[in-house]
């Protein structure tokens, strides 16, 4: 292949991936009680605890963690980004929208109850988050989470979250479906910088601002976390021409059949590993300045990012 | 206290904050890139005929216990942000379906179903910026009210409030019995008038025991504007507004409605009694709120 891992450490990613997603899993689903009415209830816990790997909840502890915090001070923040993710794969999969029956291969949430239910199921889960992100009562008694750090992850979360951050990207994508005029570079970077990196980009920063980083460091993890946030859909867009659907676990090819936009389609194959590889690079130099033990997490998400195969 | 009330003007109280409201919504929903759900996000944020009753109950709430205006102003306008993305998800074709609200065609029926969804999606982080933003902190709201704000509009909006009055509306609560619809007329409607009150009272630095009197309150108003929308609805012999499938008076009929109605009433004023010795004549905003539920002595316009 041409992308060959940056670094080898006896850094033992797999167990640490696994390790966290069982701790956010279990935030999850303590901190969606079933509750009256049961099926708005049921509908937000089908969605949010139908497994995936978790990626933004970890990437925001692992950013927590080289910033010297804890896990437990940047839990609320963890679960309310998978919260968000959750909503905006409910709404996308609604037949206004995408049109999606099926996610994490079983029926989406408006299939498996009813479309009103999905969009209030949606609706409650962006609430939910934020409000779990806000709440004081969320964190360690200690206060080792003072109120200007959540006030500010609350704001930073916004921003990722809105109508110039990830509804942006939903909006610029819709847009750019169905009509005849090509794609170019530039929109499709937009895209996928606001669909996709907003929400990584937020996963990071909030990590960073509830583990009590300085404002250098908030920003050094940001441009990592652009960097991998687009690197993960330019991997997408690979994958998608050189797997087999066996390989993949969903349909490979859609892409072009779809008339889907994609970097390999814009940069040809080539020019797109290339692309990949220099924004590895743009990420991982950002990690540079901080303790490379604690580091380690954030470098292999990179390197995870880069290399899937699926 | 309806000769109190009645020495306190509430039309140009109203009116008055109505034209600052919107002065201060305008700004803050610019047309920016993309342009189609900035159009979408203001025609649902600036949509004539609107009340504006959650952000004049929080400025009330706040002036009430003796808080500056100035520190309830961002949050009023995210209340009334948060307040338009429900109304916008509300008539979608797959909940109520209304092509019309207030008069004019709702968002969907003008962008599409896809960016009415958008737009109450992004109005409710937007909500959360402009308070984030723009409330004046430390000075006057110490930094560790602000959470407390966010975490009370979350509530009345999340899945055991708003959300669950919609979804109960929906799944039949309409042929339910008088405890059913009243709990979605608290759910649907008091939840974001009781959520108004706490958030001025948290802002204007009210004690606990006044934040509980205030939330009393506002649950009791909001649910008291729906009942009387109802027996108006029905005393007009069904024709005007609905904006809900329970209607109180097809349930329990006209003379129990009335008895609510008073039930209600006598409900919000005995918390607002309680402000009385302390604050004097600041209660008078929030009295004459009751009453104009019930007298409707004018019709409430903006600019």
């Amino acid at each position: 292949p041409a992308l060959e891992p940056a670094v080898s450490t006896d850094f033992d990613f797999r167990g640490y991936m696994l390790e966290k997603a069982a701790v956010v899993n279990c935030a999850l689903d303590a901190a969606v009680p079933l509750a009256h009415p049961d099926r708005i209830h049921e509908a937000m816990r089908y969605s949010l605890l139908a497994g995936g790997k978790r990626v933004r909840p970890v990437l925001c502890l692992a950013a927590c963690e080289v910033a010297g915090g804890a896990d437990a001070w940047a839990m609320p923040a963890a679960v309310s980004l998978e919260m968000i993710h959750t909503m905006s794969l409910i709404h996308d999969d609604l037949p206004c929208m995408d049109d999606d029956d099926l996610r994490r291969g079983r029926p989406s949430c408006h299939r498996a109850f009813d479309e009103a239910t999905a969009v209030l199921a949606g609706d409650a889960l962006l609430a939910l988050a934020f409000g779990h992100l806000a709440n004081p009562a969320s964190y360690p008694t200690d206060r080792s989470v003072p109120p200007d750090r959540i006030v500010r992850a609350v704001g930073e979360l916004s921003r990722c979250v809105g109508s110039e951050g990830l509804v942006a990207g939903q909006v610029a994508d819709l847009e750019a479906t169905g009509v005849g005029a090509p794609v170019t570079l530039d929109h499709l970077e937009f895209i996928h910088l606001h669909k996709t990196a907003a929400l990584l980009e937020a996963s990071v920063v909030l990590g960073a601002i509830v583990g009590g980083a300085s404002d250098d460091q908030i920003e050094r993890l940001r441009k990592y976390a652009r960097s991998i946030g687009l690197l993960f859909q330019v991997v997408d867009d690979i994958l998608d021409v050189t797997k087999s659907s066996e390989e993949l676990g969903k349909t490979a090819g859609k892409d072009l059949a779809s008339d889907k936009t994609t970097y390999p389609k814009l940069l040809g194959l080539d020019e797109s590993k290339e692309f990949a590889d220099k924004l590895l690079k743009a990420a991982t130099e950002q990690l540079a300045g901080f303790d490379p033990i604690k580091a380690a997490p954030l470098l292999h998400l990179a390197n995870y990012i880069a290399y899937r195969q699926k | 206290s309806a000769a109190a009330s009645s020495s306190f003007d509430l039309r140009t109280y109203w009116t008055t904050l109505i034209s600052q409201i919107e002065e201060a919504l305008d700004a803050a929903v610019p047309v920016r890139y993309p342009e189609s759900i900035h159009k979408a996000i203001r025609h649902v944020v600036l949509s004539p005929g609107a009340k504006r009753a959650p952000p004049i109950m929080c400025i009330a709430s706040c002036e009430l216990v003796g808080g500056l205006r100035s520190a309830a102003f961002p949050a009023a306008c995210a209340l009334e942000m948060v307040h338009a993305a429900s109304l916008v998800h509300d008539d979608l074709p797959c909940m109520d379906a209304s092509p019309l609200r207030r008069g004019h065609p709702s968002a969907h029926a003008l962008f599409g179903v896809d960016m009415a969804i958008l737009a109450g999606d992004a109005l409710f982080p937007l909500a959360y910026q402009h308070i984030v933003t723009h409330t004046p902190s430390p000075d006057p709201v110490p930094l560790s009210i602000i959470p407390l704000v966010l975490t009370e509009i979350a509530r009345a909006v999340g899945s055991t409030g708003m959300a669950a009055g919609q979804f109960l509306d929906l799944s039949g609560a309409a042929a339910g019995s008088e405890k059913e619809i009243l709990q979605v007329l608290e759910k649907k409607f008091g939840e974001m008038a009781e959520c108004s009150a706490v958030c001025g009272g948290l802002l204007g630095g009210a004690s606990d025991q006044e934040l509980e009197a205030l939330r009393r309150y506002g649950r009791a108003v909001g649910v008291l504007y729906q009942l009387v929308d109802d027996v108006l609805m029905e005393s007009n012999g069904g024709t005007g507004k609905m904006r809900s499938n329970a209607s109180i008076v097809k349930a329990v009929g006209m003379d129990r409605s009335l008895e609510l109605v008073e039930e209600v009433r006598a409900k919000a004023k005995k918390e607002l009694d309680k402000f009385k010795d302390k604050y004097g004549e600041k209660v008078l905003p929030l009295y004459s709120f009751v009453d104009y539920a019930i007298e409707r002595g004018f019709v409430v316009e903006g600019r």
